[in-house]
């Protein structure tokens, strides 16, 4: 243990000090903090055409390996960096709350961008108020990603309900298809289903109420776990004891019809089948079919950070800049996500479906994103999935599953 | 007795490692244990919260559960590593046929990381016994153990195969130091097989086993690398041990004091049974060298 803190903190002690190296010494340089490793070469390449059209200013990327703790510990230094570039998530919760983000509820490109997204970042606001501080960007999405070539061959369509759901799995399980390749070795694939299902079949203000301990994962989420063993029914078998990266091979070579999971998985999929024809569609949770949307959260925002007036000028300029239709269609279809401002398409016939819901605003944010920090909801399920491939009885495991989240969650909402 | 004039050199090297150890070691551990009385959260502000993180522990259900895991796993690989080495040890020191090549064979595993193993058998479990099991018929081998609420017995498996490679080295190390007139004795007195082995050898592998049995308990406690390679402490919680549960919990999780206070735990509790564990084992040897 102690030699790992050793460690890390070594790590983060030398990341610290590149950082106050190359910042803040110069009133021309700007610095751009990229929480994602996989999007520092779209983001330089932005930059450099930026660079090139304000001589007079420089904006460097930055995307320190453990980023959490880096900006974490700029926080604390009060040595931030000029521009972020991260997810809608905790951490950008802690930084707005801190006071450190300039309002840019007044910039023109506000009005161009999705309203599902901006309010689930003004969702992330400390005390939800309608202020941009944090301007979507890129996005993500998951759903279901079906193999088109199985499907044809099976006769199905891609389906609106869950009634029609469980008929097109019915029929490729008739016609020798396996319907899905479930990767639950790996825990955190068992999330995408609960992430779809729980925001449609949860009460209206069930966040909210549970976090004041109104109400509980029991007697309100028993649908969710219902339908995930009816999908677990036809699972391939030793299901639990595949991973991630095996079950987006074996989906790829044809070996399922279909995963639940996100944009994210498209790329190891068709690296290992170029050749593969795949699509995606929204989750059918419902057998209303609108009720049903698409699970998309913010994968990218923007922020720009408060400090002298002249470095958040030229900030404002590059979030104007960045968010134009043409950089910002550049940068989706580099990193294979979607985009917030209205009008960039990602065009790409893999996931056109699930486009066309994100065009829409049919969306719904995770809602694992709105759990305190600290609750394993990945730990609880795969116990729950491991209870259902020993044979435990499903009514006992259901309750035993929910009583046991409830427990965890109470347990990390104290803290 | 003459005081001689010692080198200056060891004192140099001696002072640089003592000089590494404080900083990187004595320091760290110092602060963890500092952290453990705090509501620190790996970052920002904290306060002191007494002995609260410590009441928490002994009533969090992932916390018991981590140490009953640790403590069955501990149990049971220690018993097993200690005897499979121990037939190893006593087979390589019988003049067989190729017994060089066969002692590198068996210390191969040592030389590998155990995170490397951890990753070579995931790929085994996954998809290479899975076929033959299915082939053979065995039921519980037919699919990945690892994802099964058996995954314990695949992680014994593979830390079994490891770490008998140095306890069987300390073993034959022991049966080399053992004279062999005294097995010429034996043999005059009559015993043979496993009665020598019983009445002659094992008592003079003594110091071995202390060793062997101190090290085995201690490393097997604080499991950590093969399950993050192979489970990362699933399927559920049930292959979570507490160095696992330290790290996912107070790193990723924002738990950094009550996980600091967690490790607390855990070094007072490997301490306490590797100091008891000497001291018994220890009289043994004393008793058994009269």
């Amino acid at each position: 243990m102690s030699k790992k803190l050793v460690l890390s903190l070594v790590v983060s002690l030398s990341s610290m000090l590149v950082g106050c190296g190359g910042s803040s010494s110069n009133n021309n340089t700007l610095e751009l903090f990229s929480s994602k490793a996989e999007n520092v070469a779209i983001l330089e390449s932005i930059v450099s055409e930026f660079n090139a059209q304000n001589p007079e200013y420089t904006i460097k990327v930055v995307a320190p390996a453990d980023h959490a703790t880096v900006l974490k510990t700029r926080m604390a230094k009060n040595d931030m960096p000029d521009i972020l570039a991260m997810g809608g998530d905790s951490y950008f919760t802690e930084v707005q709350s801190a006071g450190m983000l300039v309002d840019l509820s007044n910039e023109a490109y506000i009005i161009t961008l999705h309203e599902s997204y901006l309010d689930m970042v003004y969702n992330r606001n400390e005390n939800k108020e309608e202020i941009v501080y944090g301007v979507p960007y890129a996005t993500n999405a998951s759903g279901v990603i079906y193999n088109k070539d199985l499907f044809e061959q099976a006769g199905v369509d891609v389906p609106n309900t869950w009634n029609e759901f469980i008929n097109v799995i019915e029929t490729l399980d008739s016609k020798g298809i396996e319907p899905f390749v479930f990767t639950y070795k790996d825990s955190w694939t068992i999330l995408p289903p609960w992430n779809s299902m729980a925001p449609v079949i949860q009460p209206a203000n069930f966040m909210d109420d549970r976090l004041q301990d109104k109400t509980t994962f029991v007697g309100t989420h028993e649908q969710v776990l219902e339908n995930i063993i009816t999908l677990m029914d036809y699972a391939q078998p030793d299901f639990m004891g595949m991973s991630y990266d095996d079950g987006n091979k074996a989906f790829a070579m044809g070996e399922g019809a279909m995963i639940i999971n996100g944009n994210w998985a498209i790329n190891q999929v068709i690296a290992a089948n170029p050749d593969i024809n795949l699509g995606m569609f929204a989750f059918p949770t419902s057998n209303n079919a609108i009720e049903n949307k698409l699970t998309s959260g913010v994968d990218v925002l923007f922020a720009v950070v408060k400090g002298n007036s002249e470095k958040e000028e030229v900030a404002k300029k590059f979030v104007e800049f960045a968010t134009t239709p043409e950089i910002a269609t550049k940068y989706i279809n580099d990193q294979f996500a979607f985009s917030a401002i209205k009008g960039v398409e990602q065009t790409n016939p893999m996931v056109s479906d699930a486009s066309a819901d994100i065009m829409a605003g049919n969306v719904e944010n995770f809602p694992d994103h709105y759990y305190p920090n600290g609750l394993d909801l990945s730990a609880v399920l795969s116990g729950f999935a491991m209870n259902y491939s020993s044979g435990m009885d499903n009514e006992a495991n259901i309750l035993a599953t929910l009583a046991d989240l409830d427990a965890k969650y109470d347990a990390v909402n104290i803290k | 007795m003459k005081t001689q004039k010692v080198n200056p050199i060891y004192y140099i090297i001696v002072g640089a490692m003592t000089v590494c150890f404080f900083l990187f070691h004595t320091i760290p551990f110092i602060q963890g244990i500092f952290y453990s009385f705090t509501d620190w959260k790996g970052y920002g502000n904290w306060e002191w919260v007494g002995l609260r993180n410590y009441l928490q522990l002994f009533k969090d259900p992932d916390v018991i559960n981590a140490y009953k895991f640790t403590f069955t796993f501990a149990l049971i690989t220690t018993v097993l590593v200690n005897l499979l080495s121990l037939v190893l040890a006593c087979a390589l020191n019988a003049n067989i046929y190729c017994a060089g090549f066969l002692k590198a064979a068996y210390f191969l595993p040592y030389m590998l990381g155990n995170l490397m193993i951890g990753f070579i058998f995931n790929y085994i479990f996954a998809n290479i016994i899975p076929p033959i099991g299915q082939m053979l018929g065995i039921e519980m081998l037919s699919v990945n153990i690892l994802g099964t609420d058996k995954a314990m017995w695949g992680i014994i498996f593979v830390t079994v195969w490891a770490s008998s490679a140095f306890n069987t080295l300390v073993y034959t190390a022991g049966l080399k130091a053992i004279n062999t007139d005294i097995y010429e004795a034996a043999a005059i007195d009559g015993a043979t097989g496993f009665r020598r082995f019983w009445l002659i050898t094992f008592p003079l592998l003594a110091t071995s086993f202390t060793i062997n049995m101190v090290l085995s308990i201690k490393g097997f406690l604080m499991v950590y690398d093969q399950i993050m390679a192979m489970t990362n402490g699933g399927p559920g919680m049930t292959t979570t041990s507490i160095a696992v549960l330290i790290y996912k919990r107070g790193l990723s999780g924002g738990q950094f004091a009550y996980q600091s206070a967690n490790a607390v735990i855990l070094f007072i509790v490997v301490a306490t049974i590797s100091l008891l564990q000497l001291r018994f084992l220890e009289k043994r040897e004393a008793k058994l060298n009269d």
